[in-house]
Order: C-alpha cells, then structure tokens, then sequence
C-alpha cells in the first residue's frame, strides 16, 4: 500500500495537468461536504424584493428570478449533481464489470444473451431512453442515478466482456482450473483484477459525462426539479431571462458544470496514464 | 455481387434489432403513469368517458395483442395517429425529421472542418501556436454543456451586440417555408432559388450550428489528434521521411490513415445527435425530432413515441451500414 502510494505520488508529482485535476476535485468535494458552513442565504429561501439582482458584494453570483441566491445554490448544487454524477457511474461500473466477467467466463447461450440485450439498449438514442426511463420510473435522485446506471453500464459490461475473453486462454487461467480452482474463484481471484484497467480508466472519464447528462435531464425538465438546487434547472430557470439581459442567472451554474467536469476529465488523463502498463 | 450479398446479410441482423426495440419501446412507454385518455380528457374528465376513450383508442385491449396489431400496422408502412397533433406520426415525422437533420449534418460538418484542421495542425508542429489552441480547446469544450454554450452565445451574439437572428425557430416569423421538396430550408431555398428563405434560414442555423459543431469538434480533434500521433510514430512514416517526401505529402498519408478512425466518431455521433440535440432544439424552438419525442414522451402519446423510436434506429442502422462501406473503401483490410 505504501509503495502504491509513493508511486503514485511520484507520477503525480509530474504531471501538472493531473495536479490541477485532483485539486479541482479536492475542492469541489470540499465545498460540498462544507455548503452549509460556506454560504451566505439558505439555497432554497426566496427573496422576492432581491430578485434579479446583478452579482454584487451581498450576491457574489447574483440573484434569480425568485430571488433566490445563485451562490448559495451553486455550492449546494454540488450535493447533488456531483452525488449522481459519481454514484450514477460507479453504480454502471459494478453492473458492468460483474455482468462482463459473466458474459466473458460463460460466453455460450448466457453470454449471448447479456450481449444482445446491451446490443438492444445500446441501440436506443441514450438521451431519449434516459428521458423515457425517468419518466415512468419517476423523477427524484435516486431514479436518476438508476437510469445513469442503466444507460452506461453497457459501456463497461463490453470493455470487461472484452479483457476477460482474451484472458480466459492463458496459461495462468489455465494453471487455476488445474489447480481446481472454483468457476467463481477464477473469475474474481484471477480475472477480475487482471481485466478492470480498462473499465475503470473509461469510468473516471465518463464522471463528467454523467454529470452533464444530469445536468440535461434537469434542463428538460426530466431531472431534479426546482427548488432543488441543481445545475442544469438552474441554467434552465435562467434560460429566459437572457433575452432580457440576466446572463448571471444561467452563466454561473454552467460554470460550475465546466469547472467540475474539467477536474474528472484532468483526473481521467492522469489515471489513464498512471494505471497504463507500458509505463512501468 | 460480394455487395449484395453482404447489405442482404446487414438486413437480415437488423430484423431482430428492430423489433426487440419495437418491443421494448411499445413496454416501456405503457409504464409511463397515469392513462393518455386521462391526459387528453384533462383533469375535470369522468370515468366513463375516459373509458369510452380508451375503448375507442384500442387501450382496452390485451398488451400482446395490441402490439400485434401495432407491428402489422408498420409493416402496412403506418406508424399510427399522434393523439395530440392529431395528425399522422409519418407526416409529423417527416416534417421534424429534415429539421433536425440539416442542424446537425452542418454542425458535423463544422466539426469536421474544425477538429480536423486543428489535428492536422497541431500534429505537425506539436510545440507551435496551433498545438496550443488545440489543446485548450480539446479541455474547454468537452466541459461545457452544450445548452448552457448556446445561451451564452445567444446572449452575447443576440442579447447585446445584435448581430444574430431571434433565436426563435428556423426563420423570420413573418416567413413562410420555402416550397418543399426535401424538408430542409437551405437546400429547398436553394433550389426553388429563393434567396429570402435562404438568407433567413442560414441566420437562424448559424448559432445552434456553431454550438453543436463546437461541442462536438474537440471530440474530432481528439480522436484524429491520437491517431495521428500514432501512425506518424510508424515505421512507413519514418521511412517516407529517409525517402525525403515532401512534408505535406507524408502528412497526406497519415491522414488517410486517420481516416477510418474519423469516420467511425463521425457516424456515432449521427447516431447520438439525432435524439441528443433535443437541448440545443429546445433552446433555439427548433421544432426538430428531439422537440417532437420530448413533447410526446409528457404527453403519453404513445404512436408518437414509438414512430421517433423506429425512425432513429432505421436513422442508425443506415448510418452504421454507410460508414461500413465507406471504411471498405479507404481501408484494403477489411474485406466484406
């Protein structure tokens, strides 16, 4: 563990780009667990007789339509987006990665089976199929981060899928079975560790994706709903209003969108190269 | 011959596809809670005339057998009756389908011309000014959600300096549509010679078009950039240098060599776009598909729905089977 750590500090140490990533994240992280201790108003409190007010000293952001203050809900936002966000993928990458070392290890019928079935999901608009998904099961966080799972789990089921099937004939497998080794030691002993890489390097890209899909739901109507303090209906309740000259309204939720899916990408990078094998 | 055999081959796969969306679609969609009659007769509606209504829609009836009829009814080429527009769902498809179409066939384009410029660029000289920007554009532009870049566009290009049209719609509202011959308002300007719907319809592709192709252009950019990396580190590259080619040819090669790489981005992208630009449609009130199924999906109008469905899939697979021919052809591998 400590020789895991010292090398990875030691890749860290250079590569610039994923400093500032992992800082992005540390901090966004930071003032999310901190909201109620960092802002100024309550997120969800209107104010009608402040609404619209340009960002000044008493609204770093500005204030919305109701008054509410764009600052506070930025910073609360990020319990919300960032937690679907994160859960939504890894919640995708353990169905992957359980359903691809099946589908992999029992290629027959079973194998066969899983596949064309993602084939099947895989050949719906993802969008729509997010929006339909939410709309029967019912719009509040937890279906949310469901429905991310759902639509992005045949991304890493495959990349699984893919490693294990090209595993499965080496000697070291081979060496297991004749050892006796259990069908399901085999495959989380021996396979599972050897065929994450991949997977797991698409997940902390896809974090960002996740993130701006949330953001789209909510946009459309088909997320979390207002006043929950959320990005993408914070963006869509200021929609309006910049035709009549409020920018501050839609600008700064989409700024947090960008600043926090530009930290997960720098951390993608650097754990892409970090947990790359040609590297050692 | 070998081609015929292999589209007949192509065809036979999609068949299973096609209806286990069907399927899933015609399921999926019958969970939304709360009945369409429901929806259509409004709040104050008694419970007789919704069921008079749902007897009338054919709702009463067993799922499977409801779906049959569904099934035979596409195969007779009817997708149904859209309960709100209430007209039929291949009309209303056919006249959102160019909509879309032509907004994200430009910003593809766009995309194209700036991704792969810039790769080419950058490839060439990676310290120089064009790396540079490349590579702030690669990180920014994946960050940013797209609906929130059009806002902003909107507001600095139409809000204050006034330059761009009323982000309303695909023309000036005093217009009408020029005469129809694909559905697409630049092309059929174009071709009827009517220059007042082509200016206008240009002025309103021009923000949705750069938004999308912005967005879009840095995954481009990154998939040809890698690639190119890759092949100029090749053997034949360092080879055609010891021959002393001319740079620009070599660069020629590596981009030939890209190519595969590209198209393949670029159909998945299609694909995605074809129902994903419903945020960039509902900023601009494109009237486009994604407009038309966000619009149904709230509605429970359930032919609706489904006709998107089978529509984007048909859109999907006649993409895929494109960009298969067009690798068979650039690429002397792949064989059929």
């Amino acid at each position: 563990m400590k020789r895991f750590l010292k090398d990875f500090l030691f890749m860290l140490r250079k590569d610039r780009q994923g400093q500032i990533g992992f800082a992005i994240v540390l901090l966004v992280l930071l003032l999310g667990v901190a909201a109620p201790a960092i802002v100024p108003y309550d997120p969800v409190r209107t104010n009608p007789a402040d609404h619209r007010m340009a960002p000044c000293l008493a609204h770093f952001f500005g204030t919305d339509e109701a008054g509410m203050d764009i600052f506070s809900r930025c910073i609360y936002a990020i319990r919300i987006d960032v937690f679907i966000g994160f859960s939504g993928t890894m919640l995708s990458l353990l169905a992957g990665i359980v359903l691809g070392l099946l589908a992999g290890y029992y290629e027959g019928v079973f194998g066969e089976v899983v596949m064309r079935i993602a084939d099947l999901f895989q050949a719906f608009p993802a969008f729509i199929l997010a929006m339909a998904l939410v709309a029967v099961l019912g719009n509040n966080m937890q279906n949310i981060i469901f429905v991310i799972a759902f639509v992005n789990a045949p991304i890493y089921l495959r990349f699984v899928r893919g490693e294990v099937l090209a595993l499965k004939s080496r000697p070291f497998v081979e060496a297991s079975h004749a050892a006796g080794m259990s069908d399901t030691t085999i495959m989380f002993r021996q396979l599972l560790p050897n065929s994450l890489r991949p997977a797991l390097v698409q997940a902390s890209v896809n974090i960002g994706a996740a993130i701006l899909l949330t953001a789209g739901l909510s946009f459309i109507g088909a997320g979390v709903s207002v006043p929950t303090p959320e990005w993408g209906s914070m963006i869509s309740t200021g929609a309006p209003l910049i035709l009549t000259g409020q920018w501050w309204c839609a600008f700064f939720p989409g700024v947090s969108i960008a600043f926090t899916v530009l930290g997960f990408a720098f951390v993608g990078d650097f754990l892409r190269l970090y947990l790359n094998p040609e590297r050692r | 011959m070998r081609l015929f055999k292999y589209l007949v081959k192509r065809l036979l796969v999609f068949i299973p596809l096609f209806f286990g969306v069907t399927f899933v679609t015609f399921m999926l969609i019958r969970l939304l809670p709360g009945s369409p009659a429901q929806a259509l007769l409004g709040t104050m509606a008694t419970e007789e005339s919704i069921r008079a209504l749902e007897a009338e829609m054919g709702l009463d009836r067993p799922l499977l057998e409801q779906f049959v009829i569904y099934v035979k009814n596409v195969l007779h080429g009817d997708l149904g009756y859209s309960w709100f527009t209430s007209s039929n769902v291949t009309d209303d498809l056919a006249t959102r389908f160019p909509a879309t179409f032509e907004l994200i066939f430009l910003s593809i384009l766009f995309a194209l011309a700036v991704g792969v410029t810039l790769a080419v660029l950058s490839a060439r000289r990676p310290k120089g000014i064009a790396a540079r920007i490349a590579s702030v554009y690669g990180m920014l532009a994946g960050a940013f959600a797209d609906f929130w870049l059009a806002l902003m566009l909107i507001f600095i290009f139409f809000t204050t300096l006034g330059w761009a049209v009323s982000p309303m719609g695909r023309l000036d509202l005093i217009m009408s549509a020029p005469r129809r011959i694909s559905g697409m308002y630049v092309l059929d300007s174009l071709l009827t010679g009517n220059m007042m719907t082509l200016k206008s319809s240009a002025a309103h592709l021009l923000l949705p078009v750069a938004t999308l192709g912005f967005v879009n252009g840095a995954t481009i950019l990154k998939m040809t950039s890698s690639t190119m990396q890759e092949i100029l580190d090749s053997d034949f590259i360092h080879h055609s240098h010891m021959l002393g080619l001319s740079e620009f040819k070599i660069m020629g090669y590596a981009l030939k060599n890209a190519l595969p790489a590209v198209v393949m981005t670029v159909g998945n992208m299609f694909s995605f776009l074809l129902g994903g630009a419903v945020l960039i449609e509902k900023v601009f009130a494109w009237g486009g598909l994604g407009q038309y199924v966000t619009t149904a999906l709230a509605n429970k109008d359930y032919s609706a729905v489904q006709g998107f469905v089978l529509v984007s899939t048909l859109f999907a697979m006649v993409v895929y089977l494109i960009i298969d021919l067009i690798q068979m052809a650039i690429d002397p591998r792949i064989k059929f």
